[in-house]
Order: C-alpha cells, then sequence, then structure tokens
C-alpha cells in the first residue's frame, strides 16, 4: 500500500500550521518525521489520521484519492494511530482494554477458561510478559504503548503513525521499541515516527521528513545522516545555543538540606533520603523512570507530606511531617507531567502563569499590567500558540512544558527543584530551559535537576546522585561520574 | 456535507448560536408536554395555554408563581454554590429544615422581643443552622474524603426527622388539637410581602444573593482560585490555596441559604413549624441548577418556570381534576427537554 499526502494546507486562525506539504510513504517504510516543537508534524499526522480536515490538498491511496474525514473512516483505509497522550481505560485490566477495541471482539467475554487469551495474539507477540489480566492502572508507560500498538494492529493498520513514542520511554524500552518497529515494517506495513530525537532517526528510520514551520524542508533517506546534520536541517539557517557550564560553587556550604527524608503512598515511596545542595551548585539526580523521582520532587517542593525527616532551607527547617506548606515566593518547581500536576488545564494560560501570584492581585481582579508580562513570557519562553485565553490543556505537551517553565523559572528563588524540565521539547528549546535553569545557580540558588539524561546530566550538574527504589544508592562528583558506575546503580547495584 | 445537516445562515449569528438551546429546548418541551396531555384524552394546546394562564393569567397566578419560585430559586443555589468546587450535593432540604427548626428556636425563645431585632436574628439563626447542617458532610469530605453526595442525602432525612421531633415533642402547640406544628409564631417576625399578595422578602434574598454571588465567583479573586481548585486541587495546593478550608466554607455558604429558604416559608407561608414543609423544594431546585448548568444568572429564569410549572398545576387540579403528580411530570419533561437538547447541541458543536 502506498499512501500520499499531496499539498496538504491546514490553518488555526492566524497560524498557518501545514503549508501545500507533499509527503508519500510505500509499504516497508520507516519514516521519521522530524521538527521542532509547533512545526506541524502533530497536524498533518491528525489530518492524515481524519482527526482535522486539511483547508487544502488531498491524500492518495495507491494511486486513488481518497475521503479521510474521520478517525474511523481512517481506520477503514488501514492508517492506524498511537498517540502520545494514550487513550486506555486504567480501571479496567488490559485484556479488557484490547477487547474494547477489537473489530472482531465478541458481545459476551469469556471471563475464565482458555477462551479467554484468544484475541490476545497480537499482543502477545509484541509484549511477551505482560500479564493480561493486569489492571492498566498497574502497568508501566511504555507497556501502555505497547497495548496501544496492539490496539491499532489488531484493527489491521497498513500505516502505523507514533507520535512521540519515545518521548515518555526510558533507555531499555526505547530499544526495544527500536526493534518492534523495524519488526512491523517487516511485515510489509509503513510506520511513521513522529519525533524530534535524533537518535530516533539514525536508530530507526529508513527515510527522513523535516518540517520546519509547517513547510516540509527535507525528505530524504537518513542513510548516513549524522545528529548534526539532522539539527541543521531541522533549525534551518538558525543556529542553536548551546547552554554553558556553570563554574562549582566558591563554598560547599549547604544552602538547601535534606535529612533522612520518607514519604509515600500505594503508588510508591522514599526512604530516608539525604544530601546537601550548596548555593550555586546543580544537583543532579537520575535514575529510571518510576524510582520514587516524582514522589522526592514533591517532598522537596513541600507539596506531599513527609512521613520522615526533614527539609531545611538556610538553615531553617521549611517541612517536617505533616501537611506540605508550599514556599511559592522561594522555590521554583517544575513537577514531572506538568499537565496532571502543574496546570490547571481547563483555564486560560495567563491564569496558569499567574497561579502562584494570585495574592498580588486585588480582590476584585483586575489584570492591568499581568497582561503585558503574559505576553512576555509567552514570548520569552516560545510557547505556541501565544494565544493567553486558549486553555492550557489544548497545548501540546512541548508547549505546556515552557509555559510551566515560564512561571517556576522567572523571579527570584532560593532553590529551583526541576523534574525532567524538557520532556517533550525540541534540542533548541531543551538548551533554553538549561540555560535559565543553569542562571538560577549562577545566581546563587540550589538547583535540584531530576533527569533521565546522563549525558547531560555528566555536562551539566556538579554532582550526580542515583536514586533506586526510592533510596539514593550513590553520589559523585561530575570528575568523578562515568557512564558504568551510574548506570549500574540505577539498575540498583550498591556503591 | 452530511445529508441533513442544517445550513442556516441566520443560524450562525452569535445571538443565535447563544440562543439557539433555549429556543430548541422550549420547543421540545412544548411538544412532549403536549403530546402528554393529548395521550391523557385533553386538547394539547388548550390545556398547555390553561398552564400559562394558570401561572401568569392574572395578578393572582402570577404572585402564586413567586411565591413558589422563591424557594426553588433559593435551594438551586444552594446546589449551585457548592458545584464551584466541583461538589455534588444535594443536601438543600435537610438544610432548609434545620434552618427552619434554628430560626423557629429562636422566635419561640424570644418571643417578646421587637421585631425589629428578632426578624434579623431569626433569619441569621435560620443561615446558621443550614450553614451547620452543610458543614458536617464539607468537613467529612475535607477531612476525611467522604463523598458529599451521599452523606448530604442521608442528613436530609435526618433534619427533616429533627423537625418532626421539635412539633410532636417539644414545642407542639396544645392548642392545635393534636396537629403536629408549633404554636402560630407572632406576627412580628412575618416576612414583608408585597404586591399585596404571598410573594415575600424571600424572592428578593434570592435574587440578590444569585447576583451578588454570579459577581464574586466571576468577577473576583476569591472566585477564580476556586477555579484553580476546581480545575486541579493538586495544583492549587501546591500554589498555597487551601482547598480543604474552602470545601467547608463553599459548603457553609450554600447550607447558609437553603436555611434561609426554609424559614422564609415558615415565617411567610405556614406561619409555624411544621413537618412536610421542604416539599420537593430540595431537589426541584437540584435539578433548576442542572438545567442552568450551575450558571447562578440562569438558575433566576429557571426557577421561575419551574415556580409557575408548580402554581398552575395547583389550578390544573381544582379546574381539570387532573392529578396533583401532573407537576412532577412536567417538572421531568422540562428537566429531560434541557438535557436532552443540551446534550445533542453539544455533541454537534464538538463533531
Amino acid at each position: 500500500m502506498h499512501v500520499q499526502m499531496s499539498g496538504i494546507t491546514k490553518r488555526f486562525g492566524e497560524t498557518l500550521a501545514n503549508d501545500s506539504v507533499t509527503l508519500g510513504l510505500g509499504a516497508g517504510e520507516v519514516l521519521a518525521l522530524l521538527g521542532e516543537n509547533g512545526a506541524g508534524k502533530s497536524t498533518l499526522m491528525k489530518i492524515l489520521y481524519g482527526f482535522y480536515a486539511a483547508d487544502s490538498g488531498g491524500i492518495l491511496i495507491d494511486g486513488k484519492p481518497v475521503v479521510i474525514d474521520s478517525p474511523r473512516a481512517a481506520m477503514a483505509a488501514g492508517i492506524g494511530m498511537v498517540f502520545q497522550h494514550f487513550n486506555v481505560i486504567p480501571a479496567l485490566t488490559v485484556r479488557e482494554n484490547l477487547l474494547l477495541a477489537h473489530p472482531d471482539a465478541p458481545a459476551l467475554l469469556p471471563t475464565r477458561g482458555a477462551g479467554q487469551d484468544d484475541w490476545l495474539g497480537t499482543l502477545k507477540a509484541l509484549a511477551p510478559d505482560l500479564d493480561p489480566g493486569a489492571r492498566v492502572a498497574d502497568i508501566s508507560v511504555g507497556q501502555m504503548q505497547l497495548l496501544e500498538l496492539a490496539k491499532v494492529l489488531n484493527l489491521d493498520a497498513k500505516v502505523v503513525i507514533l507520535d512521540e513514542p519515545t518521548s515518555v520511554l526510558t533507555p531499555l524500552e526505547t530499544q526495544a521499541l527500536y526493534k518492534l518497529i523495524r519488526k512491523i515494517a517487516d511485515e510489509g506495513r509503513a510506520v511513521i515516527l513522529i519525533t524530534h530525537k535524533f537518535e530516533d532517526v539514525v536508530t530507526c528510520a529508513d527515510r527522513v521528513a523535516v518540517l520546519r514551520q509547517g513547510r516540509l524542508v527535507a525528505d530524504q533517506s537518513s542513510e548516513g545522516m549524522s545528529a548534526d546534520d539532522l539539527a541543521a536541517v531541522m533549525v534551518g539557517g538558525g543556529t542553536i545555543r548551546h547552554a554553558d557550564r556553570v563554574a562549582a560553587p566558591a563554598s560547599a556550604v549547604a544552602r538547601f538540606e535534606v535529612r533522612g527524608v520518607s514519604a509515600g503512598d500505594a503508588f510508591g515511596s522514599i526512604s530516608e533520603v539525604s544530601f546537601q545542595v550548596a548555593g550555586g551548585e546543580i544537583f543532579g539526580i537520575a535514575g529510571v523512570s518510576g524510582s520514587g523521582q516524582d514522589i522526592l520532587a514533591d517532598c522537596l517542593a513541600g507539596v506531599r507530606a513527609l512521613s520522615g525527616g526533614e527539609v531545611i532551607l538556610d538553615g531553617v527547617a521549611v517541612h517536617r511531617g505533616g501537611d506540605g506548606r508550599p514556599d511559592i515566593d522561594n522555590v521554583g518547581y517544575i513537577p514531572e507531567r506538568p499537565l496532571q500536576n502543574a496546570t490547571a488545564a481547563d483555564l486560560d494560560l495567563r491564569v496558569n502563569l499567574f497561579l502562584k501570584k494570585l495574592s498580588r492581585f486585588p480582590f476584585w481582579l483586575k489584570w492591568g499590567s499581568a497582561d503585558a508580562e503574559t505576553a512576555r513570557l509567552l514570548e520569552d519562553f516560545d510557547v505556541r500558540p501565544r494565544d493567553p485565553r486558549r486553555t492550557a490543556g489544548a497545548l501540546s505537551g512541548g508547549n505546556l512544558q515552557k509555559l510551566v517553565s515560564a512561571r517556576e523559572l522567572t523571579g527570584p528563588r532560593k532553590v529551583v527543584i526541576a523534574c525532567y524540565p524538557t520532556m517533550g521539547l525540541d534540542i533548541g528549546a531543551t538548551q533554553a530551559i538549561y540555560r535559565r535553569l543553569f542562571a538560577y545557580a549562577e545566581q546563587g540558588a540550589a538547583v535540584v535537576w531530576i533527569s533521565e539524561d546522563l549525558d547531560d546530566l555528566m555536562h551539566f550538574a556538579h554532582r550526580i546522585a542515583v536514586i533506586f527504589q526510592g533510596k539514593i544508592l550513590g553520589t559523585v562528583t561530575r570528575e568523578q561520574a562515568d557512564r558504568n558506575t551510574l548506570g549500574r546503580w540505577m539498575m540498583g547495584a550498591a556503591a | 456535507m452530511k445529508p441533513f445537516a442544517l445550513n442556516l445562515p441566520f443560524l450562525k449569528t452569535p445571538t443565535a448560536t447563544a440562543l439557539l438551546p433555549t429556543g430548541a429546548s422550549a420547543l421540545v418541551f412544548i411538544g412532549v408536554s403536549a403530546l402528554f396531555f393529548a395521550l391523557l384524552g385533553h386538547e394539547p394546546f388548550g390545556l398547555l395555554w390553561q398552564v400559562v394562564l394558570g401561572a401568569f393569567g392574572d395578578k393572582y397566578s402570577f404572585t402564586e408563581t413567586l411565591v413558589k419560585t422563591a424557594p426553588i430559586l433559593l435551594c438551586a443555589l444552594a446546589a449551585a454554590v457548592p458545584a464551584r468546587l466541583g461538589l455534588l450535593t444535594v443536601g438543600a432540604s435537610g438544610q432548609f429544615y434545620l434552618g427552619a427548626w434554628l430560626g423557629t428556636g429562636i422566635v419561640l425563645l424570644l418571643a417578646e422581643t421587637s421585631g425589629l431585632v428578632l426578624l434579623p436574628l431569626m433569619l441569621l439563626g435560620a443561615a446558621l443552622g443550614g450553614a451547620a447542617w452543610s458543614v458536617i458532610p464539607g468537613f467529612l469530605r475535607a477531612r476525611w474524603e467522604v463523598n458529599e453526595t451521599l452523606s448530604t442525602l442521608l442528613l436530609n432525612y435526618v433534619g427533616a426527622l429533627i423537625v418532626e421531633w421539635a412539633v410532636y415533642g417539644p414545642w407542639r402547640d396544645p392548642g392545635a388539637l393534636g396537629f403536629p406544628a408549633t404554636r402560630v409564631l407572632p406576627d412580628s417576625i412575618k416576612l414583608p410581602t408585597f404586591l399585596e399578595s404571598r410573594a415575600h422578602l424571600g424572592l428578593l434574598f434570592g435574587l440578590v444573593l444569585a447576583v451578588g454571588l454570579h459577581l464574586l465567583f466571576t468577577r473576583s479573586r476569591w472566585g477564580l482560585s476556586l477555579r484553580i481548585m476546581k480545575s486541579n486541587r493538586k495544583v492549587a495546593e501546591s500554589a498555597g490555596m487551601n482547598y480543604k478550608l474552602n470545601v467547608i466554607l463553599i459548603m457553609a455558604i450554600g447550607g447558609a441559604i437553603a436555611g434561609l429558604a426554609g424559614m422564609c416559608e415558615v415565617s411567610a407561608i405556614h406561619g409555624r413549624l411544621q413537618p412536610g414543609i421542604a416539599l420537593n423544594f430540595g431537589l426541584t431546585g437540584f435539578l433548576v441548577a442542572w438545567m442552568a448548568g450551575q450558571h447562578l444568572i440562569k438558575i433566576i429564569p429557571l426557577s421561575l418556570i419551574m415556580g409557575a410549572i408548580l402554581a398552575a398545576s395547583d389550578a390544573l387540579q381544582l379546574f381539570y381534576s387532573l392529578p396533583a403528580a401532573i407537576a412532577v411530570v412536567l417538572q421531568a419533561l422540562l428537566f429531560l427537554s434541557v438535557l436532552a437538547v443540551g446534550g445533542f447541541l453539544s455533541k454537534r458543536k464538538k463533531a
């Protein structure tokens, strides 16, 4: 099957999201669709999937024009898509989720016995270790993605679109996914990978198409292309401003101190975490996802009750037991999963930017200078679209991340806690966030930076600690750090 | 192009878009209630016209409509205010009883005091009674995440029983010949009425509260913080907002309004505390709040329509010997029409 999108143009108000894009794809091919945040990658694919209607242009399958005006029509035409935000029902089991979307599922499901696994073929092939009886709420993000992929393959999709599939995966899961994508392609299906990671392109794709500001600027074989080549195509004439390293702090006196902190709930826990961060120091925390990073970050920021220990800022215990009482003036906090943890999704960008500064407004709200400030923040942090009245939930993952940074990485701070602050950001935006984050260290704040990117941690952090199953396994200075030791700690080998 | 898509340009203007749900709901409601009357064997549109006359036909009908509107309006506010924090409360009738009970208690205790002092004191007591009855589920919700819908529902029964205990027991008027009620309250505490009718100040309370709270919720910093807390509690708390305190506060405000409704009925309509005075006002108010999408201003006309149906059904009962249940059926038809049309239109908008 050959799919051809020809002359696709799509506008959202003033923004030209796709500008007469023509792109084709044949059976057995893996195409990486590369571009910066907001370049129009997702829009183009949502048009192919029937989610949006193009303003002009059309889609041809095997040379014949087809009308794809809904996801249902797309599926009928053999096009399936796995979204960044999964469409799974957490309260149901893996099997139930799969059967809900299965075209031939029986009306009455066998609840026990051999018959109940007759429908699991695809999933078994993709994820032999996944227990079909597990509740989706309890499985990992990588497994959820495999479940979504199995749902799409069950529909006999000839073209599979994956929207930034590796942005939520651990390095190991990413490797497994690459293998799987190759396997799917070898079966004669076509795969489109929406991505902004060069690694995805280099390791996995046959061809790379690059979008820049809605226009297709490259469509070529990816063979022999290096990350630098790709970066050059993606950002066009512009150059990426890399963040600079921050000099080590002059004094090692602790500004921010964590003493024996424990906390937890049904979903995970941390125990006896202790470390000190000097003013001006960047303290990196590495670890595979799900090691308790989110709980630790919440405890440091004071938004979660501690079951033991204390958090000390400038010699004063700011959090100890009981309910958290966040210090919103002195502590900047970027939590993981900003949609759930850092924004009011159904309220507009302006409200979300001033969420923590409401007390500075008069009782009868007057926005006044806050409107100009909103416009400036959206501009400075390159949040797209720059519409202060748009709801936060309507932003793409990367832009949401920038929005939260715009709130948390402005104004004076004594401590900044950043949990995966560059998740979903392209290379230019990542460096821009790093510059702002590390600038706080330069100004003397204590910076705690939780990341999964060992290369970046080893380049920018002054010291790196590794968290495993809620405990700090070891801490090294940048000079002493080597990938192998850190990697072993991340897998639980004792220091 | 869908085969049956309406494509009339005048339907796309902003005014039309705003009025479309209302107009369509009204048409559907008229259609189904006409069908209902026809099924009963009456001439449908003639009877519908009688409903309109029964509610608005003359000064008496109109003021009776206003009499019914007042408690519905207040009870609808009592349900819509906690909804600002996403709380789903059905406890207006229990709060109504507690307000009536405490207000009456104050009057019985201080019967000799001048009305100028006693009347405000009575209303304050009623508001406190309703608030207290609503703060219980509010506290349970804030402290232990107890589902507020269930706890408010159950407290309705307790509230009604407290009033029964009072009027069968210590407050029973021995002169009432076995009729369970307190003695008739002094004229000094009767709420002012207007238009030389039974329409009373309770209606004005409802209007002022609806407009005042609407402004507070939409224009004030506190209103915005409520919206943030409703949208994402965790984020609101990490921005330093006190969710638990606000749950209790907003429940107290809702309860106070329902309590006020209870005392207004006792003072202006019944003249004494007796069982059964809450009728269906609590649930009717809840339905009105939902039909209005918890919008405090839209609650006003919808309460008036519900009041009109209640008033008109009294007339229909009298002159056409239709059963009393006619009011409930018409209310249900209205509720279904509004919700079905709203759901249908919003689904089309998304498509």
